[in-house]
């Protein structure tokens, strides 16, 4: 689920951020899933978007899915970019090197920020999928936004969503807090004390504590994270969310 | 001494065989085997694990593995790989390699002036192990020695250069061999099993006697379907030595 339009003075800046980073988050797990006969459908997934409208929010082949295999987000994005990723040259420096980079989701600046309603969205479809699935790993609703809500407080319908489970769990909410402040990095606190606003605070609180095993595998990544860590990051992507996805035995040398 | 060696293998519950990520090789001739275990979270894995068993049956990997001759195993797991145009997803995920852990073992004559002894020799790279039992009674439990010491993010043998670096920590054991010894090779999550039920006073040994596949299938569907076994691919070789 993701903001895409933003709202106030540098919205297309914005707005490119978390389209980035919800391309970036797809893209992950994408891979995470390929396997050399095609990719594995360990994951499906729904992208919702919120601004003027609130509605499934896949751009090309996938336009207007709700729920979608990995598989097939994998097979059809609606374009791919070339773009340059920095890697090492072998003698301490860094080097350009082109990547194919898939686009699923592309960004719109306009105004509003529905959180409430795309939440609200966002249940309905977990509902759906637990009555289908009951057994199913429990699914994750990440928000990705760079505004405040602009219409209600939306920490109702976070609870509400946080309060469905399957047999295996409670299901998870994780927010992404994209903000234009020059504020540093926060990943995964403990504690609310360092957030610099309010709102900031209130997606903290709207989020799940991370569960013990994510906070195994976080741990092993060398990640700082304590028993009261929740799934809550501020101006950082959460692509190191997707690595916490556990499918199985993951190497100790792989990034 | 007489050996017979026999492996048994079955994948992760819900998999197909083409989906099995593991390998072993038995050369009795030359007296090598090994167990490998692609890594579920890396692609071409299943390749990658298959060249380990098969390079090191054929004396093309020694004890200790050193960095050359892994390179032209690394060579041509790229070649296998870039046969054919890959999709976005499958190039972005070769480029991090494949892995696997892995055990190999190597029995050798030891002669003295005065008689020649059978020995044994391993290495082993993240969690797939070797037992060795004599008289109902584990004496070597290699690399790891603990149910509790099996994670999902083991030291394993990687496809590509930069992931040499489980080179260095790959441990080395050895020891010499009597007659009625018993030795399994297996990947982690029968290797797990097989400890917890020793560290509960049982002989996991005992249930691996006189299998064939078939019983050996229903035995780890069974323990699957108990959740005394992980879902995981499965692969034990079994080495008696008879007197």
């Amino acid at each position: 689920m993701a903001d895409v339009f933003g709202g106030g003075e540098g919205n297309q800046k914005k707005a490119d951020g978390a389209a980035d980073a919800i391309n970036r988050m797809l893209q992950n797990l994408v891979i995470k899933c390929a396997k050399e006969e095609g990719i594995r459908d360990y994951f499906h997934v729904g992208v919702i978007g919120y601004g003027a409208q609130v509605g499934p929010a896949f751009s090309g082949a996938l336009a207007g899915q709700q729920m979608v295999p990995i598989s097939q987000v994998g097979n059809s994005p609606a374009r791919v970019e070339q773009r340059n990723k920095k890697v090492s040259d072998g003698a301490g420096g860094l080097v350009d090197q082109p990547v194919r980079f898939p686009i699923w989701f592309e960004p719109v600046a306009n105004g509003g920020t529905p959180m409430g309603q795309a939440l609200g969205q966002a249940k309905s479809i977990v509902e759906n999928w637990l009555t289908q699935h009951p057994d199913c790993f429990p699914p994750i609703v990440i928000n990705i936004t760079d505004g405040e809500a602009t219409d209600g407080d939306p920490t109702v319908a976070a609870a509400e969503i946080r309060r469905l489970k399957s047999s295996d769990g409670e299901v998870l909410v994780f927010n992404c807090h994209l903000s234009s402040q020059r504020a540093s990095t926060i990943e995964y606190p403990g504690n609310g004390d360092g957030l610099p606003d309010k709102f900031a605070q209130q997606l903290f609180q709207m989020s799940s504590t991370l569960p013990e095993h994510m906070r195994a595998i976080a741990s092993q990544s060398g990640m700082s994270v304590n028993e009261g860590s929740r799934g809550f990051v501020f101006n950082a992507d959460l692509v190191a969310l997707i690595k916490f996805l556990d499918i199985g035995t993951r190497p100790s040398a792989l990034r | 001494m007489e050996i017979v060696a026999t492996d048994f293998w079955l994948p992760k519950n819900g998999s197909s065989e083409a989906e099995y990520e593991d390998a072993s090789a038995i050369a009795e001739g030359k007296l090598r085997f090994a167990v490998a275990d692609g890594a579920t979270e890396t692609s071409f894995s299943k390749i990658w694990a298959k060249q380990l068993v098969r390079a090191f049956v054929d004396g093309r990997l020694s004890i200790p593995i050193v960095t050359d001759e892994l390179g032209p195993l690394q060579s041509r797991w790229q070649k296998i790989v870039h046969r054919h145009p890959l999709p976005w997803y499958a190039e972005e995920k070769a480029s991090d390699g494949a892995f696997a852990a892995f055990v190999g073992l190597q029995f050798f004559d030891a002669r003295s002036e005065t008689d020649v002894k059978t020995n044994w020799r391993a290495a082993a790279a993240g969690d797939s192990c070797l037992f060795q039992l004599r008289d109902g009674k584990i004496v070597e439990s290699f690399p790891l020695e603990d149910s509790g010491s099996f994670n999902d993010r083991p030291n394993l043998l990687g496809s590509v250069a930069n992931g040499n670096g489980s080179l260095e920590t790959m441990s080395r054991a050895g020891g010499p061999v009597f007659a009625g010894d018993v030795f399994f090779l297996m990947t982690d999550a029968i290797a797990c099993w097989f400890l917890k039920e020793h560290e509960r006073g049982n002989k996991p040994w005992d249930l691996l006697q006189g299998q064939d596949q078939s019983s050996f299938r229903d035995l780890v569907t069974n323990l699957r379907a108990e959740k005394e076994m992980k879902n995981d691919d499965v692969t034990l070789v079994r080495i008696d030595f008879i007197a």
